[in-house]
């Protein structure tokens, strides 16, 4: 069951990773509204870290797609759907020029992703532990059996 | 002057305060407030205490009165206006009954009172009005604002028939015999080029003109309004030269402004504790006054030097900014030119034009002698100029290698026009023949755009590019798109509108940040995708001039003249602009040509007197409580001159809890600028019929609303009530719905067409608009046989005066027809004029004599009018008709009206020209003006 842990464990890190680019994006958002930097640098930024959030979403989805994890990649449908339609008609860039008409929406989507990223956080950190404990059990009763 | 010993800081103040008029005509209906502002400056009417007032003083009210209605928008050269018999026009605000067939009110009701004074003071009317005893109070406008009044009764049981129309139109559709099609609200003649008087110290409304002059004072009641609740602001509006607006200069002590929310020193600031202290209108903060700019207070507690100071007795002011306002030396004014050389620009002659004509303007450019010039044509390749003064002839760079563009000689792209005047004159002469006989077809927009904003990165400027056919090289190529017929009524459609390639909206960011101004000029019959070029325009202040099927020897003239107008007219550089709202009032959406720098400053590269903008206003609050709510616009800009300026506009509009009292107030001009902006806005993200289905509803909403108001009390369940001010609302909407941007569907405007009205529409000032949307029509043979016939007269006043008109002698203009081919009389010729061209058409049995002699004899028989240029031939009839051109020019400086002719029953030509035009006829999927009537009616009754 090591392999299990590993990927337990790879996915913790990449929805840690996706949750610290929302959180990001969202703070270039509230620092754009409360002017503390232009428009210019608040979308390049949050641009810079679109498609790494996407790919990792996307990579998730296909190992628990690979691996058989039905419902885990059930839950991460959704999002993977959205994003793809978001991308194929090339909107899933911030547009510096409506940046601020954007500004709403744009915050309310990020919202809901940070609350997706949080959820699946639990879950992974559950079966992370979850998995981690049979693997020392199985290791302990390996052990036991040796003695 | 005599009673001003009574006047305490908290009684009424002077006899000649407008102010005190309303309150005294509208009695209150709550006390005052415990805040209530004193109302000292109240007391300060312009009028009040000429001595004291070495500023230009505002003009007499007589000559206000008088003044020739077109002054108002256009400033006209100075001998003309001085030639001109100063009583020659009839008053800017006739009275507001004008219309026959409406005029009369319902026979249920008592005579209506005689027509209201203009609302703000100023007027003979208002000061006549001052000595008589107050008329019986009407309705309980402006509650709330007015302290009690000893002696003035609850208003009985009032008229109200001054306060809306009425039309009796039979609900059942097509039986509406019982109302002439005649006794329809049109607008009057020059009405476009009117604008009320400014109120109190406000500024003049041509600068910022707001869709209603009462602010609501809670969400509800605004809810109630369903209009836009917004402006429109033209900061830099042409004024006559009587009224320019004065500049300010604080000098090196800086300008003085609110400490909190940064709004500059303006009439309505309060000054306390003998001048120590002055309260900020907009946030209510107390701040100290700087020691140097401190002054004693008089009895009324205002100022007394504030008729010297042109900050503290006026609305508008252009305050010189000194070193804090810069973060860089100002820029000097620079013009480059991107110019498309391929085979189409050639052929057209559009080369040879822009030649000559930049050539010609090299003299007249402004900031002399710091401009800036620069040149860089390409069509699958670049060329580059390099016009270093110490060269005679240009050196010109050919750049093969379009994928990457880089400089080849960063230094003399750019040069300093006055030194470097020769090598540009011989490049001006020399370009048309270099590439005489070019015949690429490429165009390398995109690689050239890079190139240019490389050369252009360190100073910024206006960017004129001149586009001749479909960017097909490099970055930023562009497809054939929207020639699908298919595509209409799906989601697909809105896409068509906007930048296909994500390409022109980085490089409009990328030109903002570098304060690079973009004007296009596109002009091939062929799709040229103005929907992707004109988003440079639209992010960078600029604006889009399109020439369908440019032919020199027609639309040369056109280009010629818009051309020099843009590159001689004023240009403010470097700008930025922001609104700043009294409390409880938020700025909510802006629209126009602009980039958002933050979420309320507008980045404006460069913007010049042309372009206006609009702004709709949210309440922040639930309750606003003070009297009178202040906006503030300022514009901080560089002027050609090199010299750092701020422009300060500042009003003060009444906060009332009546909804009646809106719709009275509201002004249809920023009405409907307000809400073709927002329909131009929606059509770029949804179908052209929601756009257009958009203004509706707010229309219906709005009319159902003051049809509840009062159709219940006073028994006009069948007829239809609007209120006077907003009369033409429905023809606006219904003219509207037709324009060009929102017109039919695939079958009736090509995309490029409706992309470039589009977005000329975002940037056009309220006269300009409102003549766009309601052309005037002109019966030209009747006129000028009229004309003729008081030649001698004429001749005796050495000008040109137009006697004849609809309301007697002293008329300028000719009288204005009704929008509907029904008028057009096939013996007679006719002119449309909607503030973009004339189109001429000339009925089958007109007179062939009659177009020989407007037209040349050789044009009389001709079949193909298409490329009739329409020049002055050598008689008297031409002559006149040449004269009633450039008068109607004049009223609209802002683009050149080419004369087009048109024969009836050519087709296409005709029912593209002209039919189009004829808002009031059936066409594009909308009714005629009565059916629509008839439909707005049933809708209004519906219950929802």
């Amino acid at each position: 069951m090591a392999w299990d842990l590993a990927l337990w464990i790879l996915s913790f890190l990449a929805v840690a990773a996706a949750l610290g680019i929302i959180v990001y994006q969202l703070l270039c958002l509230s620092d754009l509204e409360f002017d503390f930097i232009n428009p210019f640098d608040s979308s390049s930024r949050i641009n810079r870290f679109v498609l790494p959030e996407f790919a990792i979403q996307g990579v998730l989805s296909a190992i628990y797609l690979i691996f058989g994890y039905w419902l885990m990649f059930l839950l991460n449908a959704p999002l993977l759907y959205y994003n793809i339609r978001l991308y194929m008609s090339k909107r899933h860039l911030v547009d510096v020029t409506e940046i601020f008409n954007q500004l709403e929406p744009e915050k309310k989507i990020r919202f809901y992703k940070l609350g997706f990223y949080l959820s699946l956080l639990c879950i992974v950190i559950y079966r992370l532990v979850v998995s981690s404990m049979e693997v020392i059990l199985e290791s302990g009763i390996a052990s036991m059996a040796e003695i | 002057m005599s009673r001003s010993s009574d006047v305490g800081a908290r009684s009424p103040p002077l006899p000649f305060n407008p102010y005190q008029q309303q309150q005294q005509r509208y009695p209150p209906m709550a006390p005052p407030a415990a805040d209530f502002p004193p109302p000292q400056f109240f007391a300060r009417p312009p009028l009040s205490n000429p001595p004291l007032d070495p500023t230009p003083p505002p003009p007499p009210p007589q000559q206000l009165y008088s003044r020739p209605p077109s002054s108002m928008l256009s400033t006209p050269p100075p001998p003309i206006p001085s030639k001109a018999p100063p009583f020659a026009s009839p008053p800017p605000f006739a009275a507001p009954h004008q219309f026959q067939g409406l005029q009369g009110p319902p026979p249920s009701h008592p005579p209506p009172p005689p027509p209201q004074a203009p609302y703000f003071g100023g007027s003979p009317a208002y000061q006549q009005q001052q000595q008589q005893p107050l008329p019986p109070p009407s309705q309980g406008y402006f509650a709330g604002i007015a302290p009690p009044l000893p002696g003035v009764a609850a208003p009985p049981g009032h008229d109200i028939a001054d306060e809306f129309e009425s039309l009796s139109i039979s609900s059942a559709p097509g039986t509406a015999a019982d109302v002439k099609v005649e006794a329809l609200p049109r607008p009057p003649p020059d009405s476009c080029d009117t604008f009320a008087q400014p109120a109190w110290s406000n500024c003049h409304p041509r600068y910022f003109e707001l869709t209603t002059n009462a602010i609501p004072a809670s969400h509800s009641l605004a809810a109630r309004w369903h209009l836009p609740l917004g402006a429109v602001i033209h900061p830099l509006a042409e004024a006559p030269p009587e009224e320019q607006v004065p500049v300010v200069d604080f000098g090196t002590s800086g300008i003085v402004r609110c400490r909190r929310c940064r709004t500059y020193i303006n009439p309505y600031d309060k000054f306390t504790d003998g001048g120590k202290y002055f309260r900020c209108a907009i946030c209510n903060l107390l701040n100290d006054v700087p020691m140097d700019y401190v002054c004693a207070l008089d009895e009324q507690g205002k100022r007394r030097d504030a008729m010297d100071r042109p900050e503290l007795s006026q609305g508008s002011v252009d305050f010189v900014a000194p070193m804090e306002y810069m973060v860089r030396p100002p820029m000097p004014p620079v013009y480059f030119f991107l110019i498309d050389v391929s085979v189409a620009a050639v052929r057209s002659g559009i080369l040879q034009i822009a030649a000559d004509t930049i050539k010609s303007c090299l003299d007249k450019l402004p900031g002399y002698p710091r401009t800036q010039i620069g040149f860089l044509t390409f069509d699958s390749t670049l060329h580059f100029y390099s016009l270093k003064s110490s060269l005679t002839q240009p050196q010109m760079v050919v750049l093969a290698q379009v994928d990457d563009p880089f400089l080849p000689m960063p230094d003399d792209l750019l040069v300093n026009l006055s030194e470097s005047r020769l090598v540009v004159e011989a490049l001006l002469d020399s370009l048309p023949s270099i590439f005489a006989n070019n015949e690429n077809v490429e165009s390398a927009l995109g690689p050239a755009l890079e190139a240019t904003t490389s050369i252009m990165s360190e100073i910024g400027g206006k960017l004129l590019i001149f586009q001749s056919t479909l960017p097909s090289l490099g970055v930023g190529r562009l497809k054939l798109r929207g020639q699908e017929a298919h595509v209409y009524q799906t989601d697909r459609e809105p896409a068509l509108r906007v930048a296909e390639d994500s390409f022109y909206k980085q490089m409009a960011a990328k030109c903002s940040k570098l304060q690079i101004g973009v004007n296009v000029y596109a002009f091939s019959e062929k799709y040229t995708d103005v929907a992707s070029l004109g988003t440079l325009a639209k992010y960078t202040g600029g604006q889009v001039c399109y020439y369908p099927g440019f032919h020199a020897a027609v639309d040369g003239e056109k280009l010629t003249y818009d051309l020099s107008r843009d590159l001689t007219r004023e240009t403010a550089w470097e700008a930025v602009m922001r609104i700043r709202c009294g409390k409880g009032i938020k700025y909510s959406v802006f629209h126009g040509h602009f980039m958002l720098r933050s979420s309320d400053l507008l980045a404006l590269p460069a913007v010049d007197c042309d372009k206006a903008f609009s702004v709709q206003f949210a309440l922040e609050d639930t309750l606003l409580t003070s009297q009178l709510a202040y906006f503030q616009v300022a514009l901080l800009y560089t002027s050609s001159s090199g010299e750092r300026r701020i422009r300060v506009h500042t009003a003060a509009v009444p906060i009332v809890q009546e909804l009646s009292v809106m719709y009275k107030e509201a002004n249809i001009g920023a009405v409907v600028g307000v809400l073709s902006r927002l329909a131009v806005e929606k059509s770029l993200n949804d179908k052209l019929e929601n756009a257009r289905q958009y203004v509706h509803v707010k229309m219906v909403n709005a009319l159902r609303e003051y049809k509840n108001m009062y159709a219940v009390k006073h028994s006009l369940i069948g007829r239809i009530i609007f209120p006077e001010s907003l009369k033409l609302l429905p023809l606006y909407v219904l003219a509207l719905s037709k324009s060009l941007p929102l017109r039919g569907g695939f079958m009736d405007a090509t995309p490029d067409e409706r992309s470039a009205a589009g977005y000329q529409m975002m940037t056009m000032s309220r006269p300009s608009l409102l003549k766009l949307l309601y052309p005037a029509l002109i019966r030209l043979d009747e006129y000028l046989l009229q004309v003729m016939s008081c030649v001698d007269w004429i001749a005796k006043n050495e000008t040109i005066v137009y006697a004849q008109g609809s309301r007697g002698g002293g008329v300028d203009s000719p009288p204005q027809l009704p929008l509907t081919a029904e008028v057009l009389d096939p013996r007679g010729a006719f002119v449309t004029s909607d503030g973009q061209r004339f189109v001429l058409w000339l009925g089958n049995v007109l007179q062939p004599e009659f177009v020989a002699a407007i037209l040349g004899p050789q044009v009389a028989h001709s079949s193909d009018l298409r490329k009739v240029p329409v020049v002055e031939q050598d008689n008297d009839l031409s002559k006149r008709f040449h004269a009633l051109l450039a008068k109607l020019r004049k009223q609209n400086r802002w683009c050149h009206q080419q004369c087009v002719v048109v024969r009836q029953g050519e087709s296409g030509r005709e029912l593209q020209l002209v039919h189009s035009n004829m808002v009031e006829d059936r066409g594009a999927g909308f009714p005629s003006y009565m059916e629509w009537m008839v439909q707005i009616h049933r809708q209004v009754q519906q219950k929802i």
